[in-house]
């Protein structure tokens, strides 16, 4: 898996991008996507994976499981990763399993967000013994070794179906980014705004839900956009190691029939290399995305635009 | 910065270094060495047993004897599956069957040495089978299920009386029996269980030393065959994966294999016209229904099952074409094929009939439903879950053929890919449908698959442990045919009774044999000649097979 | 002093909550998988205690309570009874997993220290130099690298490193055969010889990392008002660079190190698959494999320890290193 890409994670150097409500921030976020070379690298990659996954019978039009075709022939224009060493059409293959993949990484995404919103806002929130105790559990998980854990979680359950994977992913990742957004919403907590809505009355929920987490906005949907990250990359650990379902369709078991077949020490290296690549680009679109972020958030990391023109005399 | 950067080169460059070197070096120190005598004759094996080595040898323990027999200890008798179960006298000269096949008597060889300098005698032949009868743990094979009584009769005559006449026995007894040394063995305080770190005994090797990544043994001075072995020493390493026992295998530095190699012409033969392999096939591996399930006992449903299967197809798409395809009669070609009911099998006809499965399971009154599945009168659907063992990926993928060849007839199967202890535990007991299965043991002949197959006396109610009549199979019939078979030493006799059986399997159909499991072989005859083949097939050819493993060693020389 | 006594009972308590998890998690598992294991130690042949202890271990066929099982087994833990392992039957846990730690130790304790020194130096330059070359290269390349999953670096390393140019092996940890295990000079060099491609494997991924962190808190510090300072003062760029800023950009760097360790472990594990090298990571899905549920108890357990040490080694070093955040605590 990837590390944590952004600046140090843990005191809220994240500044909130500021005190607007939810519908201008997310103009705001278009708006500085569409000017961020990175973050427009990583969104126009992602939503063509979004497309592949929405049409994949437009765009491969073998079966991805029948064992239609004659084996282990090249690329051609036939077959555009050529046939594996079953005669099933390796293009298809990657193809279909976009949707799996995504699939996985959209639902824990959020769900591992949602959880990560709750616990963490509630904890700055509730405050005292309530956030003792959740910050308590939060660095706990977060320092034990989660794929170790998934593993053996796994094992027990001799190999997980996409749900059972979905389920234990979601229930062991959120600690990371429940952190970060704990640390942004106590900073955000005396903020003059916050003062005002409490003044007018408004009760503990209402000033949660409508005035902190709109703030927090692109904290969230950075947030979002690792734990997806982190999802597709677990995923398809897990299940290149054999301890995912291998009758679906997807990156990982792919590349774990790959594996189980030699692929590269037999002259098929694309079985290997193609899902894996797809994964590299996957994970790449989500971490572009998740870096033009950082620096949306942190006007200080933008790249410098040096003027060749100056020239001091 | 500068000076980071620097570090930075000259330690990649002294890795690269000690790379580049390395790996120049290391390819020369491996394994044979051609043209040198045969004190330095070195051969490496590649087998993949999955864990590392315990370093222990006791040979009548299961947990240890696959290092062991063969190796270091030798039987009585050495009997060839592969030619019809030819026999060749090793720690036994000659035998006799007594009257009625109640008693068998073996004349000892004289002069054979135990690798401590101990004469070995009829006394220890004895003691082998008395100890074996003492800790029943240790009788792997049953032998005392149908002995009686073993004794020493004199210096070098051991004579063993049966309580039932079970001549198929003989290769139990006098093939798979190891012999161990009395006066070693009494001494231990618990031989069934013991380790022994070091073996003493009759065989062609000695183990000299083991460590839990390596195994090395060195050639017997003394073993009785003179001016054998010819192979000075054996490298035994333990490898815990697939991968990393094929790897020295193509590279060459393991020169017999034991190994399953995906796409071996790619991965194996390709890289040196000296790498060989061959596969002989050995036992069915076979849809297996649970003939309690009151769909699959009909037995036109299983006949249809049976012609609606490609075996071709399973062969060329599910074991990349290593297994070849199974037929009806059970009888496993070529290696049986002298036993082959030819006539019974071209009544049956092509064994891949869509139109024929279609037409029995017509007149069995199904026809397809709306959605495809044949569906009968009552409403019951042709839809079954198959047990399958997820760890064996090529089973996973032949499964996947079976099922497209059983969809396009209207019966639909579910595959439940299972670990290997939840499979066993199914399939033992009953708790299946449909299973995908291949029997656990081999003999010299096609009896012993038909009987563990056929045999009610090796089956079970379900919910109880069946020893290998999984499917539940039980015909007073056909078990009066097995027992006549095993009263009889006559060939003719014999034929006979395997072409009633073949009838049996063609008439009932109480498995559906697909493809036939063969064994992994691998070779490399740069510096080795004297390889069992296909034209020569002297001995079951894979290491772990013993004691054919020993016939092997003995074949074997460098060029 | 109260930092480090805090930093070590949050260690106590997180290796409490990996033992309880451990022990809940086959209890909790539909159908016990362990029941399954438990038959093949019988058929193996296993003596009383030893099937009393794994008993305990996994709550099998067992009559006390919930609690009294939980109290046996953190007894049999902390005494390190980890039971038999069933695929070496009948070696014990703890012997079989011996000669794997040194493996994994060598291969991520090397390249961890080596991503760190490539790691915060590249970072340090690239932020010193904001807007050059290497600045305007640098992040959105490791940016990428730390999101490709480690077992396809290996593998793309092992295509045309191992098998196609033949460089460097691509399998195991030496040659078994050939070298026997000691202090001696063809040992070590066949030692480094099979390193070298999981150690550049799991290099690759890890230090887009390092040098990200680095830079962004190089670039957060550089703004600071004391190297303004220090500039105007007319102290030689290096000088400021490196004693004045990158010394404090540094130690939120540890922090991070120790959150990623765990990152780094779940990386090795995978490398070390891919190259079947015989680490702690192996071993653990070769347990997984043979469902010898002991052993891989057991590695989880070790595996979580070394990571919580590692976490703890770090915030008491960074107590040490950094006088604000003693004075903060």
């Amino acid at each position: 898996m990837a590390m944590p890409v952004s600046g140090v994670p843990t005191d809220g150097s994240r500044a909130p991008a500021a005190q607007v409500p939810a519908g201008h921030a997310l103009a705001r976020i278009g708006r500085a996507i569409r000017s961020n070379r990175k973050a427009a690298t990583g969104t126009i990659l992602l939503l063509i994976f979004i497309l592949v996954a929405l049409f994949p019978g437009v765009i491969a039009h073998a079966s991805p499981t029948q064992d239609a075709y004659p084996p282990r022939l090249g690329p051609s224009s036939a077959h555009l990763f050529g046939t594996n060493a079953y005669g099933q059409d390796l293009f298809a293959q990657v193809v279909w399993g976009t949707r799996n993949v995504l699939i996985i990484a959209f639902v824990v995404g959020l769900a591992t967000t949602g959880i990560a919103v709750l616990i963490g806002v509630a904890a700055a929130y509730l405050g005292g013994a309530w956030d003792g105790t959740l910050g308590v559990l939060t660095d706990v998980l977060l320092v034990i070794p989660l794929f170790p854990l998934l593993i053996i979680i796994a094992a027990y359950a001799h190999g997980g179906t996409t749900i059972v994977l979905i389920t234990a992913i979601t229930l062991t990742s959120w600690s990371y980014t429940a952190r970060q957004l704990r640390s942004q919403a106590l900073t955000l907590r005396n903020r003059d705004f916050l003062e005002a809505a409490r003044v007018r009355g408004e009760r503990k929920l209402y000033v949660i839900v409508m005035e902190v987490i709109p703030t927090m906005t692109s904290l969230i949907v950075a947030s979002f956009l690792t734990n997806a990250l982190y999802a597709v990359l677990l995923s398809s650990s897990l299940q290149f190691i054999g301890l995912g379902d291998p009758n679906t369709v997807s990156w990982g078991t792919t590349l774990y029939w790959a594996e189980n077949n030699a692929a590269l020490q037999t002259g098929e290296p694309l079985w290997a290399i193609a899902p894996g690549f797809c994964i590299a680009l996957l994970g790449a679109a989500f971490a572009l995305l998740n870096y033009a972020f950082d620096e949306i958030g942190n006007p200080a990391l933008r790249p410098v635009r040096r003027s060749k023109r100056v020239r001091r005399a | 910065m500068r000076r980071l950067t620097r570090y930075g080169i000259i330690l990649t460059a002294g890795l690269l270094a000690a790379g580049c070197s390395a790996g120049s070096s290391s390819s020369t120190s491996s394994g044979s060495s051609s043209g040198n005598t045969s004190t330095n004759s070195v051969l490496t094996i590649s087998n993949e047993n999955g864990a590392l080595w315990t370093c222990g040898f006791n040979p009548l323990n299961s947990s240890y004897n696959l290092l062991s027999v063969g190796f270091t200890y030798e039987p009585l008798v050495y009997v060839n599956p592969l030619q019809s179960g030819k026999t060749t006298p090793m720690l036994a000269t000659s035998w006799t069957w007594g009257a009625g096949n109640k008693s068998l008597t073996f004349t000892i060889r004289p002069g054979v040495k135990w690798s401590d300098g101990t004469p070995m005698t009829a006394a220890d032949v004895a003691y082998t089978f008395n100890l074996i009868k003492k800790y029943p743990t240790l009788d792997l094979t049953g032998v005392w299920s149908v002995l009686s009584s073993v004794t020493a009769t004199a210096p070098y005559t051991v004579t063993m009386d049966f309580s039932t006449v079970a001549v198929p026995y003989f290769y139990y007894i006098a093939d798979q029996t190891p012999i161990v040394p009395q006066h070693i063995f009494s001494t231990i305080a618990n031989p069934a269980t013991a380790s022994i770190s070091h073996p003493v005994g009759t065989g062609p090797y000695l183990m000299s030393k083991c460590s839990p990544q390596n195994i090395t043994y060195t050639a017997n001075p003394h073993y009785w065959q003179p001016g054998l072995p010819r192979i000075h020493t054996l490298q035994y390493p333990a490898f815990t994966s697939n991968n990393t026992a094929n790897d020295t295998l193509a590279s060459g530095q393991a020169q017999w294999g034991a190994q399953y190699i995906p796409d071996i012409q790619a991965f194996y033969t390709s890289k040196n016209p000296n790498f060989h392999y061959w596969f002989p096939p050995v036992l069915n591996v076979s849809m297996v229904p649970n003939l309690t399930n009151p769909l699959l006992s009909n037995v036109k449903v299983r006949e249809a099952i049976s012609y609606a299967i490609d075996r071709d197809k399973v062969s060329t798409i599910g074991e990349s074409g290593y297994e070849p395809p199974a037929n009806q009669t059970g009888i496993v070609t070529p290696t049986f094929s002298s036993s082959l009911n030819s006539q019974a099998l071209a009544a049956w006809g092509n064994g891949y009939d869509v139109a024929k499965a279609k037409s029995l399971l017509a007149s069995a009154g199904f026809h397809p439903g709306s959605d495809g599945i044949m569906t009968n009168a009552a409403g019951q659907k042709l839809q079954f879950t198959v047990i399958n063992i997820g760890d064996y990926s090529d089973w996973v993928a032949s499964m996947q053929v079976i099922q497209q060849d059983l969809r396009a007839v209207g019966i639909s199967i579910n595959p439940s890919n299972l670990s290997n202890t939840d499979y066993q535990a199914d399939l033992f007991n009953g708790h299946y449908q449909l299973a995908y299965v291949e029997q656990y043991t081999f003999g010299p002949g096609p009896y012993y698959e038909l009987n563990n197959w056929l045999n009610s006396a090796n089956t079970a109610p379900v919910g109880k442990q069946a020893a290998s009549n999984y499917e539940r199979y039980s015909s007073p019939a056909t078990d009066k045919l097995l027992n006549q078979y095993s009263t009889t030493t006559d060939p003719a006799t014999q034929q006979s009774i395997l072409n009633q059986l073949q009838q049996v399997m063609l008439s009932q159909v109480p498995i559906i044999p697909v493809v036939e499991g063969v064994d992994w072989y691998q070779y490399d005859t740069s510096s080795f000649t004297g390889w069992p083949t296909s034209s020569n097939p002297y001995a079951q050819p894979p290491v772990w097979a013993f004691p054919d493993n020993e016939q092997v060693l003995l074949h074997l020389s460098p060029k | 002093m109260r930092y480090a006594l805090r930093r070590l009972g949050f260690f106590v308590l997180t290796l409490w909550a990996a033992l309880t998890i451990n022990f809940l998690l086959p209890r909790l598992m539909p159908g016990n998988p362990a029941l399954a294991m438990m038959s093949k130690f019988h058929s193996a042949g296993a003596t009383p205690q030893t099937l009393r202890a794994l008993e305990t271990l996994f709550g099998v066929n067992n009559q006390q309570g919930l609690l009294t099982q939980y109290f046996g087994y953190l007894h049999q833990m902390l005494t390190g009874n980890f039971g038999t392992s069933l695929s070496q039957y009948p070696a014990s846990v703890t012997s079989v997993i011996g000669s794997a730690i040194w493996w994994t130790l060598g291969l991520v304790g090397v390249t961890t220290i080596l991503a760190f020194l490539l790691g915060t130096g590249l970072g340090i330059v690239s932020a010193w130099r904001r807007g050059g070359k290497l600045d305007s290269v640098i992040p959105p390349v490791f940016v990428i690298t730390s999101a490709i999953p480690y077992f396809w670096v290996a593998m793309v390393l092992v295509l045309i490193f191992g098998i196609t140019l033949h460089w460097f092996p691509s399998q195991g940890g030496y040659y078994v055969t050939t070298d026997t295990p000691g202090l001696n000079f063809t040992f070590f060099q066949d030692v480094l010889n099979h390193a070298f491609l999981p150690a550049m494997a799991l290099l690759i991924t890890t230090i887009g990392t390092w040098i990200l962190t680095m830079r962004n808190t190089m670039i957060t510090t550089l703004a600071e008002d004391y190297v303004r300072m220090a500039r105007a003062k007319g102290l030689p760029g290096w000088r400021i660079m490196l004693d004045y800023a990158a010394r404090n950009a540094i130690l939120p760097n540890l922090v991070g190190f120790a959150m990623s360790l765990g990152f780094v472990v779940s990386g090795a594990i995978l490398v070390e698959y891919v190259f079947n090298y015989p680490g702690v990571g192996y071993m653990l899905l070769q347990a997984v494999d043979g469902e010898d549920y002991p052993l891989m108890q057991a590695l989880f357990l070790l595996i979580t320890v070394a990571v919580l040490f590692a976490v703890l080694a770090a915030d008491i070093l960074t107590a040490i290193l950094d006088p604000r955040t003693r004075a903060a605590r």
